[in-house]
């Protein structure tokens, strides 16, 4: 593009003020909440949701004698598993150390509030049917699997990810727009100036050119505050969030998405232009 | 140059333009006048190609501009020199500005562009205004910059639409020296005017317009 050209992106950007400062803002909200999200939901795959993680069931039996039958009935079953049956004890022991904040409170309790629990450790593909065999068994009260648990986690993680994501596709859609308006009033505010070039022997594409070129760019500052944005915001959840990691590729794509949306705005903005006969 | 064969242009139903047919030459100069209303403009805004005509054929700088497609236009208008009573100069930009815009159309260096801009400056005699404003300027500096910018590309033909109608009869004979000058140059000029003393004072062969039907073509103000 020619100097004309560019001194003409950088006036349109000039006189983009107030309007163009909020599709920038708009623009960096947008990304950042977008590279997060990403963030956020890969760490939970990741972290929470891998499917090649140690896979537990627990079964809880009615009574001791009960714990004692189904432990020897699943060895029968599955001889290749090895259940360990924890006594009410061991269970008040066992919770008092993952909540210490309620150790001495669950301590102070008898032991004969605790169920007797079988814990087995399977391979991922074994669960279902484990759970199932003993959810069929009338000893057991309760049975519980940490793949039940990673599925609900699942859902819920997927529910909010969609959420956020229609979230993000609106906010998106809203810098789109606010690009529009912001072409279509520079736009309209040099139809004079349009006329004139286009008397003059300037092309649509050289006319249209530098109009583009300010919308994309708005776009990509606002991305590239967002990346920023973005990157900050996982410096600090890396501090409060074990092995939470920000997105690197994303953080240096979101420039370019929000240079692509608002082109696409800038570009619909310029259909204001009446066209030549 | 210039050919037109049974041009019509009518706007709701009310014809602006009847059946013009005329042929102007490489090197001519033309006055085209007539009253007000009586369709010069709207011829002028045919032959650059601002509007479309209702029917007849009209072919300029060896351009047939019923056919031609939206993408040749901007291609068509870099042949032409155009100038307008109202100058339509790009305000936010200085002289200079104004002319190298339209010489950076050609892509050409920018050193070319410079230089091109300073000589149809000189050659208007303004070029120590190539960084004022065009709001800066006085009117008839204002249709200088303007007829310099329609130079620069060193078009074949020149049209002006009312280039005297903002300045004074002074500012109007010197334009019309310019043209003159211009013309002898070897490029075509046709200038629409209703200015009658301008063309008795500066005689060319003349397009008499009236009511949209060409009513005269030969030398002399009147009808």
């Amino acid at each position: 593009m020619s100097r004309h050209g560019w001194r003409e992106v950088r006036r349109q950007l000039r006189e983009s003020g107030a309007a163009g400062m909020v599709a920038v803002v708009l623009v960096a909200v947008t990304s950042a909440w977008g590279g997060m999200l990403w963030s956020v939901h890969r760490w939970v795959d990741m972290r929470l949701l891998d499917r090649s993680l140690a896979t537990s069931v627990i079964a809880v039996a009615r009574g001791a004698r009960e714990a004692a039958k189904l432990q020897t009935e699943l060895r029968t079953a599955y001889p290749a598993l090895t259940p360990a049956l924890l006594a009410p004890r061991e269970v008040q022991e066992q919770l008092a150390s993952w909540f210490p904040d309620l150790g001495q409170a669950l301590l102070t309790l008898t032991p004969e509030s605790f169920p007797y629990v079988l814990h087995i450790a399977v391979e991922p593909p074994q669960e279902p049917a484990l759970s199932a065999w003993f959810a069929a068994r009338p000893e057991v009260t309760l049975v519980e699997s940490s793949r039940a648990w990673q599925r609900k986690l699942a859902d819920t993680v997927a529910r909010l990810t969609l959420a956020g994501t229609l979230l993000a596709g609106t906010l998106l859609v809203g810098c789109t727009l606010v690009v529009l308006l912001v072409i279509r009033l520079l736009v309209l505010a040099h139809a004079d100036e349009i006329a004139i070039m286009r008397l003059i022997g300037a092309h649509e594409g050289e006319i249209r050119r530098p109009y583009l070129i300010c919308g994309t760019i708005l776009g990509f500052v606002g991305g590239a505050a967002g990346a920023g944005i973005m990157l900050a915001f996982g410096g600090l959840l890396r501090v409060a969030v074990s092995g939470f990691e920000p997105v690197t590729w994303v953080a240096a794509a979101l420039p370019f998405v929000g240079a692509a949306a608002t082109l696409v705005g800038a570009a619909l903005g310029l259909a204001a232009l009446p066209a030549e006969p | 140059m210039i050919q037109l064969e049974k041009v019509s242009k009518s706007y709701n139903n009310r014809p602006a333009l009847r059946d013009i047919s005329f042929t102007a030459e490489r090197g001519e100069f033309v006055y085209l006048t007539g009253p007000s209303g009586a369709g010069k403009s709207t011829l002028l805004r045919l032959l650059y190609r601002a509007e479309m005509p209702d029917s007849g054929r009209l072919v300029v700088s060896g351009f047939e501009l019923a056919t031609l497609r939206r993408s040749q236009v901007a291609e068509f208008r870099r042949r032409l020199g155009i100038v307008f009573q109202d100058f339509k100069l790009l305000r936010r930009r200085t002289v200079g500005e104004n002319i190298t815009f339209v010489a950076s159309l050609l892509n050409l260096p920018e050193r070319e562009q410079q230089r091109r801009a300073y000589t149809v400056l000189r050659q208007m005699g303004i070029p120590h205004r190539i960084s004022a404003f065009p709001d800066e300027l006085s009117g008839g500096e204002q249709q200088r910059v303007a007829i310099a910018r329609a130079l620069v590309l060193q078009p074949d033909l020149i049209l002006a639409d009312e280039p005297t109608g903002n300045l004074d009869a002074e500012r109007s004979h010197e334009l019309l020296e310019l043209l003159k000058t211009i013309n002898y140059q070897g490029t075509t000029v046709l200038v629409a005017t209703h200015d009658r003393a301008l063309i008795a004072a500066h005689p060319a062969r003349t397009l008499f317009l009236d009511h949209g039907a060409l009513v005269k073509d030969g030398w002399g103000s009147g009808p």
